[in-house]
């Protein structure tokens, strides 16, 4: 034969892949039920057939730089269906959870994130950082569990005050500066990781979509992908209608929207904060009007009839609700059928570590307990870094690669069967 | 005194094959069958391997050999209730169902006329009614009518028994249960297609032009309900395109999780039909792998070389139906890595053997693997035999009921 093909099978890929939660693939018998019951499959090469005998053949460069990862959405029909028990549909999540692990540098932290055993570690460096922050603070307010009173523009410590936390953590020197810091952090990784990923699509044909005319643009590819699978969570519509596709769908748009809420809540924050009291009052000396009025809206603490204030609880509730869906439906998988890995807790527990302190930190200030109150915000400190700082190596990474890689498809016409 | 009878569960082909290797010998030997013919599945085929014969073929003669063998003796319409004592001394209760159709019947046919109550046909896998007083098949052995009377109307029982020129209705038969006392049992209680209502996916039962692979047989059997035309089920028009989809619901821990041996092979005989009744048609077998064990590779080639025939591997997984009721299927060649949607004017799912038993539970306790299928008992005395015991081809069936007979006569001799 002329087009012999010499495969070049990495074993130890396999094995790493096995580890991370494609543990079955080696029961796959290449029938292509899988690769039929997908609602989201391309006809042309569909997946996640040709991504098993790609992972049993040890084929690391094509499953490396495949795309159809990232348009899985994990429904589990795949592996529901599945004659042999093969898990098709964890095998992907092996695969992205790997491309966490890979695509971003430094990639050590992607090596502490892909098990239980760099978990401590990860929260040690936040906990390291708010706790000297909380000690030094401690010092020089002559107490570790202060209460504050209004003093012009400052605050001081009095025996009948509030419970402040921009108080003990203040945010212009302690907080803001190191969110600041970790967020550039973050958007350098990604930036490293998105472009190692279209790296990887690099060999994908240009289309397939045949007599398909003038290829649209990335930009409103990006803007399509936006409004309608990020927006809508459209594919996630089409995974099906059983009662667990329903509660994912709900739950992980609930999740979504709470987190685009709780965004908002910050930005009117940090711009009320920097921009209005900062440059507006400060800076330019502008007093009421305008300025007090955006200076007003992020200055914390909130009252509760705050309409800021109000986005920011309602955003906590969804939070709340959408992580219950996300992991009654975790907890009640059948493990015959589908697993969850290490990536998958790690996140559901960041999140809830988020939402929890999140909430008990607001109803501990309002009701007085400083005992309990400082040390609860302090973990929510700790976890929104886990969140934010280790983002491009977690399974939060997918924000953004699934985004990309989906505008990329959008591109290049890889679209679901239903689709084209 | 050990007892030197042997009692043979099950009078399809291992059945058959046991009994009379057994009383050709000098056993006497009782088969007891739950249908109210022997032959099995057998009987319902429209031919069978090795040589494509057609099953009144290889029947005939066993049926003959019964009828002239005293040392046989039969018992139809009935089952085994209870199994006491052990190896060499084995007493088993027998129920026996009525009949309501006595030795006098001459097949004449008609208490069939006289009958109005029609309900589903069993032995044509619900493709056809028939009368509450019927006969399953042309060649039925014993050449005897059945009344469902149960399903009859009010007074219609009477009506059949006016109509009966030989005054063979007994409208008085009752269900009987008897004892009886063997030193051997062979379990040769056979095999059930995999109910293909559970293959959702595959529109199983639902869709009106996806039929069974046995359904198929029954289609092409000229004895069968369309005389042997095949045709679809919902508008009786001869199908231009047929797709068989190997594996419905085998090799599968969803459903059955082994290889039932010869659906490969029936759905390639199913192409021969279709080309000897429908010579323009055109013919698609979808497939994991095309398993031919054998020598039954030779007639895989001679099958493949039809050009209207093609062979696809890649594992049928959705079915859905237009509204002219074809069949649409969704299919990934796995070859060259393309899935699609292709309309049929009819489909047959190759569904596997269950054992028959599968789900219940035995009158007497023999070992079972996860599927059902006996995997022990000659310790008990009791020898599994055909496709009680695994999933063979006829041949296969037939030489397993020898050797369980000869095991039978092993058990009885010499005690």
């Amino acid at each position: 034969m002329s087009n012999t093909v010499r495969v070049q099978p990495d074993l130890k890929f396999v094995q790493e892949l096995q580890q991370v939660g494609g543990e079955s693939l080696k029961k796959c018998y290449q029938c292509a039920t899988c690769s039929v019951v997908c609602p989201l499959s391309p006809p042309d090469g569909p997946y996640p057939r040709k991504e098993m005998v790609w992972a049993q053949w040890g084929l690391k460069d094509r499953l490396v730089n495949d795309i159809d990862i990232w348009l899985c959405h994990n429904c589990g029909t795949c592996s529901d269906l599945c004659p042999r028990g093969a898990k098709p549909g964890d095998l992907l999540s092996a695969l992205r959870n790997m491309a966490y692990r890979n695509l971003a540098k430094p990639s050590i932290i992607g090596k502490w994130m892909s098990s239980a055993a760099g978990f401590p570690l990860l929260m040690l460096i936040p906990a390291v950082i708010y706790g000297l922050i909380w000690s030094i603070m401690a010092g020089k307010l002559g107490t570790a569990f202060p209460l504050f009173v209004t003093d012009g523009h400052g605050l001081k410590v009095a025996a009948e005050g509030a419970i402040i936390y921009g108080g003990l953590f203040p945010g212009d020197y302690t907080i803001d500066p190191i969110f600041g810091a970790v967020f550039v952090f973050m958007a350098l990784a990604f930036a490293g990781g998105i472009a190692n990923m279209l790296k990887g699509f690099e060999t994908l044909p240009k289309t397939y979509i045949v007599g398909r005319g003038k290829e649209p643009s990335f930009l409103s590819c990006l803007i399509d992908t936006l409004k309608v699978e990020v927006a809508q969570h459209s594919r996630f519509q089409n995974c099906g209608k059983e009662e667990k596709d329903v509660q994912r769908f709900t739950g992980h748009l609930f999740v979504f929207y709470a987190f685009i809420a709780l965004m908002v809540v910050t930005s009117v924050v940090a711009v009320g904060h920097w921009f209005g009291a900062f440059f507006l009052q400060h800076i330019l000396g502008l007093e009421g009007g305008l300025a007090g009025l955006i200076a007003w809206a992020g200055h914390t603490p909130m009252p509760l009839w705050s309409p800021v204030k109000l986005l920011a609880n309602a955003g906590a509730v969804a939070l709340v609700y959408g992580l219950m869906k996300l992991t009654s439906r975790r907890t009640a998988l059948d493990s015959a059928k589908s697993t969850s890995n290490w990536y998958d807790w790690y996140l559901l527990t960041v999140i809830w570590g988020i939402a929890l302190t999140g909430i008990g930190s607001e109803i501990f200030r309002l009701i007085g307990q400083k005992m309990l109150a400082y040390p609860t915000y302090y973990l929510h400190l700790i976890f929104v870094f886990m969140m934010l700082a280790y983002l491009p190596w977690s399974k939060l990474g997918h924000v953004v690669y699934r985004t990309v890689a989906l505008a990329y498809a959008r591109k290049i016409g890889r679209l679901p069967m239903g689709e084209i | 005194m050990s007892n030197n009878s042997i009692l043979v569960v099950g009078g399809g082909f291992a059945g058959i094959t046991a009994a009379l290797e057994a009383a050709e010998v000098g056993h006497e030997v009782y088969i007891v069958e739950t249908n109210p013919y022997l032959g099995g599945r057998v009987a319902q085929l429209n031919q069978y391997f090795p040589k494509l014969c057609p099953p009144s073929c290889g029947l005939e003669i066993q049926f003959q050999r019964i009828k002239n063998n005293p040392k046989v003796k039969f018992f139809t319409m009935s089952e085994v209730v209870s199994v006491t004592g052990g190896p060499g001394a084995f007493d088993v209760k027998i129920k026996e169902r009525p009949r309501f159709v006595n030795a006098n019947c001459t097949m004449c046919g008609e208490c069939e006329k006289a009958a109005t109550t029609t309900v589903k046909s069993e032995f044509e896998f619900g493709l056809a009614e028939r009368k509450v007083a019927y006969s399953t098949h042309l060649f039925a052995f014993p050449q005897r009518y059945v009344v469902d009377a149960a399903a009859c109307a009010p007074g219609e029982l009477d009506k059949i028994k006016d109509a009966c020129p030989y005054n063979a209705i007994e409208t008085a038969d009752a269900e009987k249960t008897f004892d009886l006392s063997v030193g051997s049992i062979v379990w040769a209680t056979g095999w059930k297609p995999y109910d293909m209502a559970k293959l959702d996916n595959l529109g199983g039962g639902k869709l009106a032009n996806v039929v069974s692979n046995m359904q198929f047989e029954r289609l092409a059997a000229p004895n069968g309900p369309t005389n042997g035309k095949i045709e679809r089920p919902s508008d009786g028009k001869a199908p231009k395109r047929i797709a068989f989809v190997q594996c419905a619901g085998s090799r599968d821990e969803n459903h059955l999780n082994y290889c039932s041996y010869i659906c490969c092979m029936a759905s390639l005989k199913h192409v021969t039909y279709i080309r000897e009744k429908l010579p323009e048609a055109q013919v698609v077998v979808y497939y994991i792998d095309l398993r031919t064990p054998g020598r039954y590779d030779n007639f895989m080639q001679k099958v493949a070389a039809d050009d209207k025939l093609t062979l696809v591997k890649g594992k049928v997984a959705k079915i859905v139906e237009c509204e002219c009721k074809s069949p649409i299927l969704t299919v990934e060649d796995a070859v060259t890595g393309i899935k699609g949607e292709e309309r049929f004017d009819m489909v047959v799912l190759a569904t596997g053997m269950q054992p028959s038993c599968a789900g219940s539970k035995l009158p007497v306790e023999l070992p079972v693997d996860d599927d059902g299928f006996i995997i022990g008992g000659a310790e008990k005395g009791v020898f599994a035999a055909g496709c009680a015991k695994l999933p063979l081809d006829v041949m296969k069936t037939a030489q397993t009921g020898t050797g369980a007979a000869l095991k039978a006569i092993q058990n009885v001799v010499g005690r």
